[in-house]
């Protein structure tokens, strides 16, 4: 075959002079294995790594387009030091020490004149730096460290910690029923649907829960598509049948549990017909729900990370979901929810590490009380963060204390509820950092832009569960002067903390000490280019509650939370409608009948990672609502017609997508489209009250033909 | 010889379109961003409740009997003796477009050189032990490739198991 032939294929070896060289995508929180073929130092094809057991040599496509994304026109080449307004994008070029020296100094004095807690911490995604950034805040001596978390996954966390004080992960190797529970995984995370997809071909039950008509919906047994906003009542409902019809596990209950009778009575009032009036969900699919999931030899619930908790009974409705797990005696059991200890991040991967003392450098009580406390006192009692909700408020009211400046990784206004307002915000600081990839438009808001790397340029410890991780280093030199995430925060504690000896000795040293307990060693994992299983670590039992009880104030789960009852909060996992729908606020949706529900992934897209990359872009080049044919049709808007989508707060202009993807009465609008923000449409303070989680995914709209469909484009 | 060819099971794509971008990416479709070998395509059917949203992922099928060979007059279309696969000569090409008017599957495409270009079913790929980016990439695993009778027998089989299994789930206490 000639050269040139294999050389348009891109064939690897030395005749093309092609490398694969092993590095992962962190687009999203998959982190799939990545295979990079470089030529010359250049890329020039992705492809998925075989060996990563969670990818299996597969990849969506969003970490297809890498190569876009990472040699992509809007990449900050250099620090930058803003010239002209905040906003106008108007920067010189300076360098890396005039940069690292203007923070450092900047930093310092506002630290003298208000506090160190006047400066802010905060990460956007993605989140393997986080525990460098998060102990840079505190050894600064400021407790104000926000992750995008903060309106995302913690407050599932909090949730099952709140019933169970610990987090719950799905058994799916071993379980025979899978109840998913508003999780597009096809689209969020699309390398793992094929477990799904296994596990229903080894005859494994699917029950799906949710709004929205995915592929996952199509390939259960059982969808049951609720109204947004109705888990909870949903899960009650379930519990109803399961109780009524005694299928759920007496010997959990009696021993292992507190509260049931206070939640048996609860559920009383969620018969099947009134949680059909309540979810839309008809009485005899939740009947052959509950029957299949409790009765099932073993079942999983698979959560997702946000869906159930952004509405604003979103920690009670999620409570309500996972109280099922104990119910049925599915905690801790196999085939069921397991407990499995998470290190670095959030992975559960059982090993013992020392993160939580790595990063709280320095304990709350020596630091000023966080941003959020005083109105999420339990969020930030339970959290290890400042609640990201509440900062926009703070800058504004000052109070109880101003909040001055903002370090910040991949920072991205759109994420807040009333993004407007945060943005009001970021321009009141007087000192504000970002740190990106692109130059986006949060990053056209700061006084200094220092540009970050991908994971194609950079070193990094990467783990998965089960236990596998997989040490990367740079595939291609970095694009223009851009550095890895450590390293800036390495540099900025050089000159920030000097006295953090052990922050100071760098990211491997840094790593070793935490997994120093598992006996994990950086240079061992470097060993394996594409990933190695941990191997000789004991492996996690099931029920282990039945020796050490469950950490919770009662030792048992708790029906009703103790600790929800101290903070004068109602213990039971209680159902209350979204505080904008049609049945709490009819005089509202006369005017706003439609349910709005934003955030749901699209598979092109990643949050508002992807806009600027053609290959990703191409697939869906507008902004968008789903909106129902009937619904249309009553609307005149034809297919993919221009739309104003409005609530009362605000509109935004976009193109009609007629689909019955969503069901009638319901629209779905994708998040943080540059032109079209979802997030204008919410009120800022439109949230959960026991975890300031924003009501994302339930709110109400009135979808309106725009007469003019011409050259709109 | 073997006709080889793509095999697709539409219960497992989920529309994610990665075959769609892998196929640019393979193929550097960098220049004119909406050209890839392999299209996706939705359908609905049905209203609520009982609506269905189908996806298929479609490239050239390597006809039997190729209409595009058939009417090219440049002769710039021929099959590969080996594995069937059709295949164009770019030196050939004149840029005419008949076989993108005589092709049922839109699978001829004109990137910006104006001369025809085709999934190749990434032959060199396949020579040297690798599977096409599409088939590679799909985290449904829903796209194959392979000749056919072996993908007519997987397909067979799966079916069957999945007949035998709800059969065998009945048969003890029901039948
Ligand atoms: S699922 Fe897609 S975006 Fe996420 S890590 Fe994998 S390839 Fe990247
Ligand atoms: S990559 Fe696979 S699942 Fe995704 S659209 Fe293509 S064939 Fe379907």
């Amino acid at each position: 075959m000639s050269r040139e032939i294999l050389v348009k294929a891109k064939i690897p070896g030395a005749e093309t002079g092609i490398e694969v060289k092993k590095t992962i995508c962190l687009i999203c929180g998959a982190q799939c294995g990545i295979d990079a073929y470089v030529k010359d130092g250049s890329l020039v094809k992705v492809e998925g790594t075989a060996e990563n057991p969670v990818s299996r040599g597969t990849l969506c496509s969003k970490g297809a387009s890498s190569r876009q994304w990472i040699n992509n026109p809007e990449r900050v080449h250099t620090p930058l030091l803003r010239t002209g307004p905040r906003g106008s994008g108007r920067f010189m070029p300076i360098s890396w020490d005039e940069a690292f020296e203007r923070i450092a100094s900047g930093l310092t004095k506002i630290k003298e004149e208000s506090g160190p807690e006047s400066v802010v911490f905060f990460t956007g995604y993605p989140k393997w730096y986080r525990p460098f950034l998060k102990r840079l805040a505190h050894s600064f001596g400021s407790p104000n460290y926000f992750t995008e978390s903060g309106t995302c996954f913690l407050a599932t966390v909090m949730a099952n910690h709140l019933t169970y004080g610990t987090t719950l992960w799905p058994d799916l190797k071993e379980t025979k029923c899978i109840l998913n529970w508003c999780r597009n995984a096809p689209y969020s995370q699309a390398p793992g649907y094929a477990t799904y997809l296994n596990a229903a071909s080894r005859g494994v039950k699917l029950i799906d829960v949710g709004p929205l008509s995915t592929t996952l919906s199509a390939q259960a047994d059982i969808h049951l598509r609720l109204r947004p906003g109705t888990s909870g009542a949903l899960a009650l409902g379930l519990a109803h049948v399961i109780i009524e019809e005694n299928l759920y596990d007496r010997e959990f209950v009696e021993n292992w549990t507190l509260g049931f009778e206070e939640y048996r009575s609860y559920v009383q009032g969620f018969p099947p017909k009134t949680t059909e009036e309540i979810t839309g969900v008809p009485a005899e699919t939740i009947v052959k729900a509950a029957r299949l999931y409790a009765s099932s030899e073993s079942a999983s619930i698979v959560q997702s990370p946000s869906v159930t908790v952004h509405h604003t009974n979103g920690i009670q409705n999620h409570r309500a979901i996972t109280a099922l797990i104990g119910l049925t005696g599915n905690f801790d059991r196999k085939g069921g929810n397991r407990v499995i200890p998470e290190s670095y991040y959030h992975t559960p991967t059982g090993l013992k590490s020392r993160e939580a003392e790595f990063e709280q450098s320095r304990p709350w009580e020596e630091m000023a009380p966080r941003v959020g406390q005083d109105r999420y006192p339990l969020w930030c009692s339970m959290m290890d963060e400042a609640q990201a909700t509440a900062l926009p408020f703070q800058i504004q009211s000052g109070k109880p204390y101003p909040i001055r400046a903002m370090l910040g990784f991949a920072v991205n206004y759109r994420m807040w509820p009333g993004s407007d307002f945060m943005k009001e915000g970021l321009e009141k600081l007087d000192f504000f950092v970002d740190t990106d990839l692109f130059m986006t438009d949060t990053a056209k808001l700061a006084d200094i832009v220092l540009p970050s790397c991908s994971s194609f340029e950079r070193r990094q410890l990467t783990m998965y569960s089960p236990r596998y991780a997989v040490w990367t280093e740079p595939v291609i030199p970095p694009v223009g002067e851009s550095r890895s995430d450590v390293d800036i925060i390495l540099d900025l504690a050089r000159r920030l903390i000097p006295h953090d000896s052990l922050l100071l000795q760098g990211q491997e040293a840094c790593l070793d000490w935490i997994f120093e307990p598992s006996g994990i060693k950086m240079d061992d994992i470097k060993k394996h280019p594409a990933g190695c299983f941990l191997e000789n670590l004991p492996p996690i039992p099931y029920e282990k509650y039945r020796t050490s009880g469950f950490p919770t104030p009662s030792g048992k789960m708790e029906f009703t939370s103790l600790v929800l009852k101290n903070a004068g909060i109602d213990p039971l996992p209680v159902y209350r409608e979204p505080a904008q729908s049609p049945l709490s606020t009819p005089d509202l949706a006369k005017e706003y009948p439609l349910i709005l529900t934003t955030g749901a992934r699209l598979p092109m897209f990643m949050h508002s990672r992807m806009y600027r990359v053609p290959w990703a872009r191409n697939l869906r080049r507008d902004p968008m609502v789903d909106i129902n044919p009937r619904d249309a049709r009553a609307r005149g808007i034809p297919p993919e017609g221009w739309v104003m989508l409005a609530t009362p707060r605000e509109s935004i202009r976009v193109k009609a997508n007629i689909t019955e993807f969503v069901p009638p009465g319901v629209v779905n609008m994708y998040h943080g489209f540059p032109s079209a923000d979802a997030n204008t449409l919410i009120d800022p303070d439109y949230r959960d009250p026991i975890s300031g989680y924003p009501g994302f995914k339930s709110l109400l709209c009135q979808v309106i033909k725009i007469q003019d469909n011409g050259g709109n484009k | 010889m073997s006709q080889y060819a793509f095999s697709f099971d539409v219960s497992r794509c989920s529309g994610c379109m990665a075959c769609v971008v892998a196929c640019q990416d393979q193929n550097d479709f960098v220049a004119d961003e909406t050209v890839a070998f392999r299209h996706v395509t939705k359908y609905e059917e049905g209203e609520c409740p009982s609506a269905r949203i189908s996806y298929f992922s479609l490239a050239c099928q390597q006809c039997g009997d190729a209409p595009c060979i058939i009417v090219c007059p440049a002769g710039a279309i021929s099959r590969r003796q080996e594995d069937g696969t059709v295949l164009v000569d770019r030196d050939l090409c004149v840029g005419c477009h008949s076989c993108e008017l005589a092709c049922p599957f839109g699978a001829p495409k004109f990137p910006e050189d104006g001369k025809m270009a085709k999934c190749d079913l990434c032959v060199t790929r396949r020579e040297n032990g690798m599977k096409p980016a599409c088939v590679r990439v799909c985290p449904a695993q829903a796209l194959d490739v392979g000749p056919i009778e072996e993908l007519s027998k997987k397909k067979a089989e799966k079916a069957s198991i999945a007949i035998l299994k709800s059969l065998i789930f009945v048969s003890p206490k029901e039948l």
